[in-house]
């Protein structure tokens, strides 16, 4: 078990983190959805208590307990006031070391969870998450979705979430961060009765990366009725936070995307007025990911700015930034970095995942010592490693009928049309 | 200089941190609040100006400078304000609602006076011309094709609002309806910001770690000089008594029936709206809540519900926002919150209830107050829609009042049909045509 722990005696409450490695990329094969599955099915009765108990219980201390899932693990995240800090973590205790898994929550959430796929499917910008994911690098462990298909949840059996629970939630496979008005030793006391009833067992063995990169630009029209606009979202897998390049590769994305000063917002928003928004970055997981572009243009735009995303994207991966783009992203990630660490939570959530992605302690917050030592050259020969526009998928959530032809002439590969209800 | 200030108020804001306002010859507020646990700053500048100071036919015209202000100054060429911010490692930001406007600084402790300096240049020498007017023009329609035209919950948002309120300006949309942000005039531009960035309309708030005498130094030598401004009278419309159930349906492409019911309810600084609040989080605010068990647990009716009040200076709405689980309908779900309102009358919450929704408002309280932007946005927010940041404890004070029969009259009050409006998205059918001239009102 790792202990995080970031004393802060400035407000009267307690945030922790519970991070049970082994997300979603570690669902079977065509049982995706089986890791959050288990983790809300966990959070719904524990111990004595049932559901709605529980529930009861933790609202009357006026705290909030809430499961979640990414890639690499499932995550448990409490915020209490200090005076119920003890209440909460023997709830959350309860959480890991018994829950219930009753059968009729099993059923309730395998109707419920057919909907959030709905409530996707209303939303653009998260239905064009969802089928780049899918369509970026099939294969990979993380192409495969966090919340399941129709297909997958019908396969989900409350035996197999059971035994994913007993065979991950062990003290060697959890990261645990405390922070807030808790001192050191209350926290790693609470720490340990969060853990003390779990069953020995040493820390899961995860997915390896076995994605290879798709060769070639291809192109999906995710077709849905009365757009205005469409969703973009262009990019290929790239490699994992923590690779040796991970600082060139900060600035990198901060140049091309990642500051409003950035080259994709200045010519897509600043220039030309076609989009609210563009921006870019290297996805940040434990094994390598995508880097992806993203940005909403107006439909009648739709085309002209998937083909001039493309170009400036090309031209970046070629030529690279000048030294003064470099000099100016440096010193902006630089100065940013006391505006991520600034509170006692921020501390802890950064060392949690730093540890989840299996990186040295302190990882991330010591990233400026490393940003100080770059060269332009340095960020030119990373944007030639890591950046591929000549295999960049391109999603595009739109009304197929007023954006195909213009999508086509975009220079993006072949287009493929799928409906938006489809997946 | 910082005897040129006058201090007008003082009260804690969280665990150890004091907020002062100051108040400058020109009428420019000051609140500053030291919080000393990191190297950073918050520098919101606040105007009470949004989007009901402005005129119907012009709508969105306090969204657009929002965009504008990050524009040419007389001393800053295009793109430079964000360029000297970033270059800081900083990041700047603005937002714009009903009852105000402000642009938001994050800035390292170190780099105050620039912030100061930005900020003052802005004020008084922004250049509004043609080219530039023209490209954030399409931005913020790009921004509304994303927000509402192509989302159904900002469709939802600004449809409840066009229907809620007949007379008040908060009948419009803080964005602006398209056809006026395409309209929107160069010399009303002009004009819109002669009238209302002035300095006593304004207030500066900064949280963080800075030198409260070098600050009140820094602002009297960037702001001392400019003259106030001759602001309108406050408008004086009032939102007439709603005396019957309003209803809007149209088609979406979406899956199941969402709807947005909006009950009329007291402005912000009113007692009862911190009896509201506990209502609201009795009825969906909590995963123990009554129309969450009842409608997504029990029932299976919704895959989720909402409820929310709405922090206006005048009377603004309670708002209950449901998604429909499959199989079910709008009207089904309206007929179980309707008798869920009816039973928390009929069976009033308990005294452990109401005791669990104040425990509930207070976690969320401390951590909305746990960074220096969120200390910024609270004073800001009590200071320019109601006129005094120590509103915020007012509030709390209420909060901690509430009993369980208040919550029983003001559901019997407020929570009745008659003073709601109902907007409802329904899923389109098959090929039939559909788009917003389908609309239905009863």
């Amino acid at each position: 078990m790792q202990v995080v722990v970031e004393a802060s005696p400035d407000t009267p409450l307690v945030w922790f983190d519970i991070a049970i490695r082994g997300g979603a990329s570690a669902d079977p094969v065509g049982i995706e959805g089986l890791h959050r599955h288990a983790a809300l099915l966990a959070r719904r009765g524990a111990g004595t208590r049932v559901r709605a108990v529980l529930d009861e219980t933790l609202d009357g201390l006026g705290a909030a307990l809430e499961v979640g899932v990414s890639r690499d693990s499932l995550s448990i995240s409490g915020l209490a006031l200090s005076r119920h800090a003890d209440a909460v973590i023997a709830l959350a205790a309860d959480i890991l070391a018994a829950p219930r898994f009753d059968e009729d929550e099993h059923a309730r959430l395998l109707r419920e969870t057919p909907q959030v796929l709905d409530e996707i499917r209303d939303d653009d910008g998260a239905l064009a998450t969802r089928w780049f994911d899918w369509l970026c690098s099939p294969g990979h462990p993380y192409g495969r979705t966090s919340l399941g298909t129709e297909g997958s949840l019908a396969k989900i059996r409350r035996e197999d979430a059971i035994a994913l629970w007993r065979r991950e939630v062990v003290a060697d496979n959890l990261v645990i961060g405390l922070a807030g008005d808790v001192d050191d030793a209350r926290a790693r006391s609470l720490a340990q009765r969060l853990v003390e009833r779990l069953p020995a067992g040493a820390a899961i063995a995860q997915p390896e990366d076995t994605g290879e990169r798709a060769r070639g630009r291809r192109a999906f029209l995710v077709d849905k009725p009365d757009r205005t606009q469409a969703q973009l979202r262009i990019g290929h897998l790239a490699t994992r936070y923590g690779h040796p390049d991970t600082p060139a590769i900060a600035v990198a994305e901060a140049i091309l995307g990642g500051m409003f000063s950035s080259r994709l917002m200045q010519e897509i928003r600043v220039k030309r007025g076609w989009s609210y928004g563009a921006g870019c970055a290297l996805r940040r997981s434990r094994l390598p990911h995508w880097f992806e572009v993203w940005t909403a243009a107006a439909i009648e735009v739709a085309g002209p700015a998937v083909a001039l995303t493309l170009e400036l994207y090309a031209d970046y991966a070629a030529n690279g930034p000048t030294e003064e783009e470099v000099d100016f992203a440096r010193s902006y990630l630089i100065g940013a970095m006391p505006f991520h660490v600034a509170t006692a939570r921020q501390r802890m959530q950064l060392a949690v995942r730093d540890a989840v992605f299996e990186l040295p302690a302190g990882y991330t917050a010591k990233l400026p010592e490393a940003l100080g030592q770059l060269a332009a050259a340095d960020v030119r020969a990373a944007c030639a490693r890591h950046f591929h526009p000549d295999d960049a998928v391109t999603v595009a959530v739109t009304t197929a009928e007023t954006a195909r032809a213009a999508l086509e002439a975009a220079n993006a590969g072949p287009i493929t049309v799928v409906r938006h209800d489809e997946y | 200089m910082s005897s040129e200030w006058q201090l007008e108020a003082e009260a804690p804001i969280g665990r150890g941190v004091t907020a002062k306002r100051f108040r400058l010859h020109n009428g420019l507020g000051l609140i500053a609040a030291l919080d000393r646990r990191a190297p950073i700053l918050a520098l919101q500048t606040w105007f009470r100006v949004g989007s009901r100071h402005e005129r119907p036919g012009a709508t969105g015209m306090a969204h657009l400078f929002e965009h504008l202000m990050f524009g040419q100054t007389e001393q800053l060429p295009p793109g430079e304000f964000d360029r000297l911010v970033e270059r800081t490692g900083g990041e700047s930001n603005a937002a714009t609602w009903v009852d105000w406007t402000y642009y938001k600084l994050s800035l390292p402790a170190r780099d105050l006076a620039l912030g100061v300096r930005l900020e003052s240049e802005r004020m008084q020498h922004l250049v509004l011309e043609h080219d530039r007017v023209e490209s954030e023009r399409d931005v913020v329609t790009n921004e509304r094709r994303e927000r509402v035209e192509d989302d159904v919950d900002g469709w939802l948002d600004e449809q409840l609002m066009a229907h809620a309120f007949t007379e008040h300006p908060y009948r419009w949309p803080t964005i602006g309806w398209m056809e006026d942000i395409r309209a929107l005039a160069l010399p009303e531009i002009r004009a819109f910001y002669r009238t209302w960035y002035a300095p006593n309309n304004a207030t500066i708030v900064c949280v963080g770690d800075f030198d409260e005498r070098e600050l009140r130094d820094l602002i009297a030598q960037h702001y001392g000089h400019i003259p106030p401004a001759q602001l309108p009278p406050a408008s004086a419309a009032v939102e007439p008594e709603q005396q019957r159930e309003r209803i809007v349906r149209a088609p979406k492409p979406i899956a199941t029936d969402r709807l947005l019911i909006g009950y009329k309810a007291p402005g912000q600084d009113e007692p009862d709206w911190a009896v509201l609040e506990i209502v609201a989080t009795l009825l969906a605010g909590c995963p123990s809540a009554r129309l969450h068990r009842k409608l997504v647990i029990e029932q299976e009716a919704a895959s989720s519900v909402d409820a929310q009040l709405t922090p206006f200076r005048d009377p603004s709405l309670m708002r209950l926002a449901v998604t429909t689980a499959r199989g079910h309908d709008a009207d089904e779900v309206i007929a179980s919150i309707d008798r869920e309102i009816a039973r928390l009358v009929e069976d009033p919450p308990t005294a452990a209830e109401v005791e669990k929704a104040k425990a509930l408002a207070e976690t969320d309280l401390w951590s909305s107050l746990s960074d220096v932007d969120g200390k910024a946005e609270a004073l800001g927010h009590y200071e320019t829609a109601l006129g005094d940041f120590r509103r915020l404890d007012t509030l709390v004070q209420h909060l901690t009042a509430v009993t369980a029969a208040d919550v029983a009259r003001a559901v019997r009050t407020y929570l009745v049909s008659t003073r709601r409006t109902i907007v409802i998205a329904e899923p389109e059918e098959g090929d039939d045509e559909a788009d917003d001239d389908d609309e239905k009102v009863a």
